[in-house]
């Protein structure tokens, strides 16, 4: 192997060092300026994803990008440029989200948005990550920011409670995950992920790379919160600050589903046979205790959590679909209309909080049509988007993920998908009825700015993607993977 | 396990007994009821994985693992252990009631893994140790192929490691620091 | 404008009330009155609009005319392909008309929140219009799906006590139906798809598939089952009388009216012509299950005490008779069928409304309230007794046409016992409804209130004898209906009869193929 740097090699890693250097700005100026200058941080901080953002695009213009760089160590094709988009997306929300909820607690802001941005670092690496170790370190560095996130509120015992769960239940996964990772460097003696696709295309099955796999795949479902490893996410969702439980139902599992993407359809799609009959087991047991254990929920940051481990159950259809390229599809826009809908339904609750930390329930939701309508009204796209009803995005990405399932020859699990599609009404449209048919506080609802441009975008997301999906189309069939 | 050239007559036997007692001291360190102790136990556990890392030629590698570890760390965790001086914990309750859950489940799944791993053929290691060492055409040194590998090939995960650190670092301070600024 | 109306009309027709329902967003949501007249103004210009539909479909040509065809999402083959038959002009005629009557009823009778139930009557109105006319079957879900929502709304708010419950219950029951049915069409798009490499929901495009046996009947059943919440066909109408009782005036009317309508509407036009084989199969269960709805639904509206409620389950009775005219599959039992979905839709809209006038007086639909009030409100009787005579059956009037075609249509098909028990139901529900007239407008009066009652004011005279006029024409002249329906109908038979055949030719293969 040769190796050499070039100058264009630091151009391509812009966005990752950019962020990276703007977190270290962050921590310094948090501690120049103070509390009382907590606004102008958030407001720091957002223009710092932007310029990520655009510098993400600069990227993408680089001709330079079309081999991997650093040792094969980091890649940078359209399907990382998608998922760096996105998990940018859910930061820039993430962190508008956050200002006004953080600015009046008691807790400093600097670290905390550092702390964004750090696992902002992370993700973006994830999507480029090429190879099992840089895949595996940058997890991890996003999983460490999101343990510390979870317990910003340190002084609220289920703040505490939810990074302490998280933290030990995710240093768990990871230590299956890191075990797996070894166990298939192990039979194929490559960290690469083209090489070790190369070796495994003409490698036969042998229980050793199965065992990996098997612990990679366990890993990785513990991030996206699959069943069985999905305990810890009702907990950590209802216990952290809501803008990180927001973050956290969007962004980690976005970078997560990109790591799940490029291991397994690149690489271990030729054993689709083996770990697919898993896959689906999963797949249908998420769907359904997702979706069951919803309808059992009063605090509605716990029903978003389990409609959030539900939809971690659709979207594992696309990874059943992985035999053809609608599974990828199938992933890539579900994810893109779930960062829209499940974050802009979190902005509400958090617009929306009343019972102090933790307290909120559905009851908040109680009248709000009398509040604010067109706020009852984009919650309702959003409700009606996770339901997957046309013309929502929601319903773009479920058309997606059902054929890509039925095109890998899943046809059961479509049927049962629909059929929990249908019982996800129940509480999603327990918090419609609650908007619309029943009186609640007449208090007038005080937005901001901040939190208005969140509840905007993913509205217009949402619509958007739902009516007019063909641009959105185009770019997917750009982001596939070589194999 | 396959023969590879490092692991075979009296150094097999002796990374066996290392291994082992490694082992042994590590489920030492959870089982021991006094900190220090435990502490002490930790401190055998890093010696002997350098010892592991020194018997398999890295030595530049075990060297490390008795600098940072067994000294730096090792020495920190002391410091707290005085400083704190919780004494010797009782044995609680709570910490062990889930016993017959583990007692069924760890064969259920240690078994199979056992299996697995005791019936597959790993890789061949290489027969020449040099092969490890090669930059190129030239055969390093320990130190050197360490460092071509770390800052060459895992550049990336070596840097991202480092931001990994830092944000240990702010988690800690954040998370431990006593006084809520703002709340004064 | 000229250009539009000509070459788009059929899309004018559909997304005008939406359009006016963006216009009603843009006013204050304080100006009630406002958007009280723009609604109904809308929706009588959409009246007006779909007048020319009628003048310029070609009478007795087969086949679906003043298409549209747009690609909507290519990537995926879906495209905006509406068109209409006789069956689906019947049926937008049918809701441009009952769509500016009850807007016209709820101008005195809605208080509460205005702008918001006028929305929701425009919205609701290009969904069921979207689906009639939608020759794409994702097109046409995704109209199925706008229509679900509105009316969830118009019963969980302007509804009565039990609403909630209610409108729970309405949308749970129809959605479960069709997200199955969503699946269904994906799998036929994707067999579509592998068989020829192509995409497209285009109905021409998929009904040239054929699929196997089990295949076939499993995407049958969830295509009727759809249907069969809709319609609602018998031990699946249990959210029906909820529905009805809870929801406001107007609601009912466009829900028996039009929405039930589109359950055996996508029966005709789709499950049929795309599973013909599972279809005919499953027709005499089909046609049982509608003898036991005619009976079932006579017997328990016999029992209510409540009018709504009463109307509602004859609903369902009326209903089995309109799928029994399909399960025969006959050409008249067809035609009469259709004509007959028109014929509910005008006299139960009627008696909804007519309902809906003493409840806005005496706000009590219970039966024992009232009594001998013939002489205190006679036009609404006359007008009651005119909607129960159509309903009835009663020569003269349109409910004759249809119930008469049907039950002669059926004793043309091998299952005669059908329309002797159709006959039986028909002789209930005359039994049913004269009672409710006998102790709601004739018996001696009782009840001191009902002295003071006011007869029916102009707005609400307009509405209902809008429906009366309209019923009094098809009695009078059916054929101009029935000729616009016949060759809907023969074509559809032609088709489903060729398919069937080719199907018993083709050795059944296993794996589906596009016939040429």
């Amino acid at each position: 192997m040769t190796f050499a740097f070039h100058a264009s090699d630091w151009l391509l890693l812009a966005p990752e060092l950019f962020l990276t250097a703007m977190g270290l700005l962050l921590l310094g100026l948090s501690v120049a300026l103070g509390k009382t200058k907590e606004d102008f941080l958030a407001f720091l901080a957002t223009v710092s994803v932007g310029i990520t953002g655009a510098l993400v695009a600069f990227v993408a213009t680089r001709p330079e990008r079309a081999t991997p760089i650093l040792g094969g160590a980091f890649v940078v094709d359209n399907f990382a440029l998608f998922f760096k988009a996105l998990v940018l997306l859910s930061l820039a929300l993430t962190v508008l989200a956050s200002a006004r909820y953080v600015g009046a607690a008691p807790y400093p802001g600097g670290e905390y948005y550092a702390l964004l941005l750090f696992s902002g670092v992370g993700m973006l690496f994830m999507a480029s990550g090429n190879n099992l170790i840089s895949i595996y370190v940058a997890l991890e560095l996003m999983a460490l920011s999101s343990y510390v996130l979870a317990g910003y509120f340190k002084a609220e015992p289920k703040s505490t409670e939810a990074a302490l769960k998280y933290f030990i239940l995710g240093a768990f996964s990871s230590g299956v995950l890191l075990y797996g990772l070894s166990l298939v460097y192990g039979a194929g003696g490559v960290m690469g992920l083209p090489e070790l696709a190369k070796l495994l295309a003409s490698a036969s099955r042998s229980n050793l790379l199965m065992l990996g796999i098997l612990l990679i795949l366990a890993g990785l479902l513990f991030k996206i919160a699959a069943v069985p490893f999905h305990v810890w996410t009702p907990d950590v969702y209802e216990g952290s600050p809501t803008p990180v439980t927001a973050f956290f139902s969007v962004g980690p599992k976005v970078a997560a589903y990109a790591i799940l993407a490029r291991i397994f359809y690149v690489a271990f799609a030729k054993f689709h046979a083996d770990w697919g009959f898993v896959v689906a087991l999963v797949s249908a047991a998420t769907m359904v205790l997702g979706n069951v254990a919803a309808l059992l929920q009063s605090n509605v940051k716990r029903m978003l959590a389990y409609s959030s481990i539900a939809n971690a159950g659709y979207a594992l259809l696309g990874v059943l679909g992985f035999r053809t390229e609608w599974g990828l599809w199938g992933i890539l826009i579900y994810l893109l209309a779930y960062t829209f809908m499940n974050f802009g339904a979190f902005t509400l609750i958090i617009l929306l909080e009343s019972k102090g930390y933790a307290g909120e329930s559905v009851s908040d939701f109680n009248g709000l049509a009398k509040r604010s309508m067109p706020a009852a009204v984009v919650m309702l796209l959003f409700l009606l988007s996770l339901a997957g009803i046309p013309p929502t995005a929601g319903f773009i990405g479920k058309y997606y993920l059902f054929t890509a399932a039925m095109k890998a020859g899943y046809a059961w699990l479509a049927i049962l998908a629909v059929v929990m599609s249908a019982v996800s009404l129940f509480y999603y449209f327990r918090i419609a009825a609650a908007m619309f048919f029943t009186e609640g506080s007449p208090a007038k609802l005080k937005s901001s700015y901040a939190l208005s441009a969140v509840i905007a975008v993913c509205a217009v997301g949402t619509l958007v993607i739902g009516v007019v999906p063909q641009p959105f189309l185009e770019v997917l069939k750009s982001c596939v993977l070589g194999r | 396990m396959s023969d590879g050239v490092l692991l075979t007559g009296g150094a097999g036997v002796l990374f066996a007994v290392l291994a082992a007692v490694a082992l042994a001291s590590a489920i030492a360190v959870v089982v021991a009821r006094s900190p220090v102790h435990s502490a002490l136990f930790l401190l055998l556990s890093f010696v002997l994985v350098a010892a592991i890392f020194i018997l398999q030629q890295a030595e530049f590698v075990g060297a490390v693992q008795m600098l940072v570890y067994a000294g730096g760390i090792m020495v920190l965790f002391l410091f707290v252990v005085m400083l704190v001086n919780p004494g010797v914990t009782r044995s609680e309750k709570s910490f062990q009631h889930q016993w017959d859950v583990a007692v069924v489940l760890l064969p259920i799944f240690l078994l199979p893994f056992l299996y697995i791993l005791g019936t597959e053929k790993l890789p061949d290691v290489p027969v020449k140790a040099e092969a490890f060492r090669m930059v190129g055409t030239r055969v390093v040194g320990n130190t050197e192929a360490v460092s071509w590998v770390l800052f060459r090939d895992y550049l990336v995960p070596f840097e991202v490691a480092s931001v990994f650190l830092l944000v240990a670092m702010i988690g800690a301070v954040v998370l431990g620091k006593r006084s809520l600024e703002k709340m004064d | 404008m000229d250009a539009l109306l000509r070459d788009h009309l059929v899309s004018v027709v559909v997304f005008l009330p939406l359009a006016g329902a963006v216009l009603l967003l843009l006013l204050p949501r304080s100006a009630a009155s406002a958007a009280r007249n723009i609604a109904f103004g809308v929706s009588v210009l959409d009246l007006i609009v779909s007048v020319p539909l009628w003048t310029r479909f070609l009478v007795g040509v087969p086949g679906f005319q003043l298409r549209e065809r747009i690609d909507w999402i290519p990537q995926l083959g879906i495209t905006y392909n509406v068109g209409l038959d006789g069956i689906s002009l019947l049926l937008v005629m049918l809701t441009t008309v009952l769509t500016p009557v009850s807007l016209l009823f709820s101008l005195t009778h809605v208080e509460k929140e205005v702008r918001g139930y006028s929305v929701a009557f425009l919205v609701l109105e290009t969904g069921m219009l979207g689906s009639l006319v939608a020759l794409d079957l994702a097109l046409f879900y995704v109209f199925w799906e706008v229509m679900l929502v509105p009316m969830y709304f118009i019963i969980g708010i302007w509804g009565g006590p039990r609403r909630i419950y209610a409108s729970m219950k309405f949308f749970l029951f129809t959605m479960s139906g069709s997200l199955l049915m969503f699946l269904a069409i994906l799998f036929v798009a994707i067999r579509h798809h592998t068989a020829t490499g192509a995409w497209s929901f285009a109905l021409e495009d998929l009904t040239r598939m054929t699929f196997t046996g089990r295949v076939e009947t499993y995407l049958f059943l969830a295509f009727a089952l759809a249907f069969a919440i809709k319609v609602p066909v018998f031990p699946l109408h249990t959210w029906l009388p909820d529905a009805h009782t809870e929801a406001p005036t107007a609601g009912s009317i466009i829900l028996a009216g039009v929405m039930l309508k589109l359950g055996a509407y996508g029966y005709l036009r789709f499950a049929l012509p795309l599973f013909p084989d599972a279809a005919m199969r499953f027709a005499p269960w089909l046609g049982v299950l509608g003898v036991i709805g005619v009976i079932y639904g006579a017997m328990v509206a016999y029992a209510q005490h409540d009018m709504k409620r009463l109307v509602a389950y004859s609903s369902v009775s009326h209903l089995g008779l309109v799928v029994i005219g399909i399960g025969a599959f006959t050409t008249m039992s067809l035609s009469g069928s259709i004509l007959q979905m028109v014929n509910h839709g005008l006299s139960t809209g009627a008696l909804f409304l007519l309902v809906g006038v003493l409840y806005e007086r005496r706000h009590t639909r219970e039966l024992d309230a009232y009594g001998g009030i013939a002489a205190v409100v006679p036009v609404t009787t006359a007008l009651f007794l005119i909607a129960t005579l159509s309903s009835i059956g009663l020569p003269g009037l349109n409910g004759f046409v249809g119930e008469f075609t049907i039950l002669l249509g059926t004793w043309l098909s091998p299952h005669r016992w059908w329309s002797a028990a159709a006959a039986t139901g028909v002789i209930l529900s005359a039994i049913y409804m004269l009672t409710l007239v006998q102790r709601v407008f004739w018996n001696p009066l009782v009840v001191e209130e009902n002295r003071k009652l006011t007869d029916v004011r102009p707005s609400e005279f307009v509405a209902a004898a809008t429906l009366v006029v309209l019923m009094v024409w098809i009695g009078v002249r059916p054929n101009d209906v029935l000729d616009r329906i016949r060759p809907a109908v023969e074509s559809l038979q032609k088709s489903v009869a060729a398919r069937q055949v080719a199907l018993h030719e083709s050795a059944r293969p296993e794996i589906s193929e596009v016939r040429r």
